[in-house]
């Protein structure tokens, strides 16, 4: 199970499991996203390569135009797969408080 | 509802015989559901029809043809189509405007008045819901009881002659996927190594292990310039695409290698190039190092490849390292960076490791992780790295208890010589004998081996080895052959892959006092070594088919 919702005020909520398959209903949500989007992973349980595709493809295209995507409730284990991927270094994390 | 069918007119027959003609043919999805369309149509006297398809993921009905209609989405449980597809009842509407189920959207979006409409479930021989039939307007007035009873039958044949192109679609594409991915898998295997290059002082071992949806990892081991060359990468997604790009991304590699070009200066190209090459969702994770023997150090970059693991046997301690970068392709890099260092001392060991094993889950989800690993490579690490390899991928498989293999998984090692243990592999061939005793006089030198226990040691490999040469032919792995040194002796393990049960120290004794024409040939060589030798043992994994054979030769005759 994976779901987006994207609110007006730039914030993504992202729940579930972004796997290859969820990617491109991902993709679609980010795409209608602008300027500074924070993106809350509280209840993100999984990201696949695929996935970080798809915040990696968000990122260049928002930053080409003076925008950002962060993303915040970063639980352990999302932020280990950042780390390791070295995706910590593109997109900015904020971890989940413990 | 008449309650007298009125009889079927030759002229209603034709168009019935000539759908269920048709509908035998194996056309494609679009000219059967015109045709069945076309013969709703002649056969109701409707004005039009629509097949609407059901969707199962989305639980959508999908409107793939309707005579001049564009292709529209509706949720399974709207409007009519949706009730009818809910219930799979035939509804038979003789005023759309005064039902609240009907959705004149469409008829807004195609300026059309519907009037009346039958509309019937299209349902399979195993009650599955293919989709709906929807047929307007009959000209002179509203369907009745006699059209239900002929749209049924048409629906009925509709639906199976549909699911039958949707499968004959299915199969097709399965069997397209099938060969791309075969084709991925061709072109991935073909660029790794085949054979480990020679670097003294060091051991080096790498295999790759396709998942079913080959994924794009690679590794390259190659001696340049007098130091060691060590690639691992992983390509996002699955199939053809990844497996060109990794394999492009060694091949831009080893040019820049080859012709001078600095590791760091390599890392910033070979990622602005893939920068340029590869899609903006596109990435590869890779560790490109270059390990010199000199002062023994591995000087690496890691686009995303981690957790890069490190073992330090002075100390007998795990040290892991993140990425020294983001993954190539990911965003340009626009000045040089200074690559990480490892500082490796003697029987140090450097794991490499794709993410198909820190990924790989179990069916109750759970991770295979970091501590999983080098738990398991602790139990082993005496071993050859081949056999570390093996034992990696068996504590994966035994973690995965049946749960498939999702990705690729590719495992490199390197292992710089301890002091007191020389590792080296010999190709399966009597020819290897030669290379053999040149390791193990160079060995009893350094381990102060004296000339008549290396002479026994010899002959002993040399029995065994001609024993796995002549007998274990199932087999195309190279044999790995260790010495280490013991107290006034060595220790020599003999390591055969992928082979069946053999244990020499079960062969029966000879018995050597009987009448030479009472012998018989064979068995004498292994008689002859258990003597010789201070003690042998054999050893059978039988999950990973390896043997090893064991056996202490000391200087001192054995008492």
């Amino acid at each position: 199970m994976f779901s987006i919702e994207a609110n007006a005020e730039g914030k993504v909520i992202l729940t579930g499991r972004l796997d290859a398959s969820q990617s491109p209903t991902a993709q679609a949500a980010f795409d209608n996203c602008q300027g500074l989007v924070a993106a809350d992973c509280t209840h993100l349980e999984y990201i696949s390569s695929a996935g970080l595709g798809v915040l990696l493809k968000t990122q260049k295209r928002l930053m080409a135009s003076g925008g950002k995507l962060r993303l915040v409730g970063v639980t352990r284990h999302i932020k280990d797969i950042f780390q390791y991927s070295g995706f910590d270094l593109i997109v900015e994390i904020e971890a989940l408080a413990e | 509802m008449t309650s007298s069918h009125k009889m079927l007119s030759a002229q209603d027959l034709a168009p019935l015989l000539e759908v269920t003609r048709r509908l035998a043919e194996p056309f494609d999805l679009m000219t059967m559901l015109a045709e069945v369309i076309k013969a709703a149509k002649l056969v109701l006297d409707a004005e039009r029809g629509t097949v609407w398809l059901y969707d199962q993921g989305a639980d959508e009905l999908v409107l793939q043809v309707a005579t001049d209609i564009a292709p529209v989405r509706v949720p399974a449980t709207t409007g009519i189509v949706g009730s009818c597809a809910n219930n799979r009842q035939l509804i038979n509407v003789s005023d759309c405007y005064a039902d609240p189920r009907f959705n004149a959207e469409l008829d807004r979006q195609s300026s059309y008045r519907t009037r009346c409409m039958l509309t019937l479930p299209l349902v399979d021989h195993k009650n599955a819901l293919v989709g709906v039939l929807q047929v307007l307007n009959k000209r002179d007035g509203v369907f009745d009881a006699d059209d239900e009873a002929l749209a049924t039958s048409l629906a009925a044949q509709c639906a199976v002659a549909i699911q039958r192109v949707q499968m004959t679609k299915a199969l097709i594409e399965s069997e397209k996927m099938r060969q791309e991915l075969e084709m991925a898998r061709a072109v991935q295997q073909s660029t790794l190594p085949e054979v480990m290059p020679n670097f003294a002082g060091y051991e080096v071992y790498g295999e790759s292990n396709p998942a079913d949806l080959t994924g794009g990892d690679t590794f390259d081991v190659a001696v340049i310039d007098d130091q060691l060359l060590l690639v691992l990468g992983d390509a996002t997604g699955h199939g053809l695409a990844p497996a060109l790009q990794v394999t492009q991304m060694q091949a831009m590699l080893r040019m820049a290698f080859r012709l001078g070009t600095a590791l760091d200066t390599a890392y910033m190209q070979l990622n602005n190039q893939l920068c340029l090459m590869l899609e903006d969702d596109k990435f590869i994770t890779a560790f490109i190092g270059l390990v010199d023997p000199r002062n023994h150090t591995v000087r690496y970059h890691s686009g995303g490849q981690a957790p890069i693991l490190h073992y330090d046997a002075t100390n007998k301690k795990w040290h892991r390292h993140n990425p020294t970068c983001f993954p190539l392709a990911a965003m340009p890099i626009t000045k040089e960076r200074t690559a990480a260092q490892l500082i490796f001392g003697a029987g140090d060991l450097l794991v490499l490791i794709s993410d198909g094993v820190f990924e790989y889950h179990n069916a109750s989800g759970e991770m295979f992780g970091e501590q999983r690993l080098t738990d398991t490579i602790d139990t082993c690490q005496k071993n050859s790295l081949q056999e570390i390899a093996a034992q990696i991928m068996q504590s994966v498989r035994a973690f995965a208890d049946g749960a498939p293999q999702e990705d690729d998984i590719t495992i490199l090692l390197l292992r710089r010589s301890s002091d007191t243990i020389q590792r080296k592999s010999f190709r399966r061939s009597f020819d290897a004998l030669a290379d053999i005793f040149t390791f193990t006089a160079a060995t009893a030198a350094q381990f102060r081996v004296g000339k008549d226990a290396l002479g026994a040691i010899d002959f002993t490999i040399e029995e065994l080895f001609t024993n796995m040469v002549k007998y274990s032919t199932m087999s195309h792995a190279d044999v790995d052959i260790e010495l280490s040194a013991i107290t006034d002796g060595m220790k020599v393990v003999l390591i055969d892959y992928d082979v069946d049960k053999f244990d020499v120290t079960e062969a029966p004794e000879v018995d050597v006092t009987r009448p030479i024409d009472e012998r018989h040939p064979g068995g004498l060589g292994l008689h002859l070594i258990r003597r010789l030798v201070n003690s042998i043992e054999y050893d059978y994994h039988a999950a990973s088919r390896v043997s090893r054979t064991t056996f202490h030769k000391t200087n001192t005759p054995k008492a």
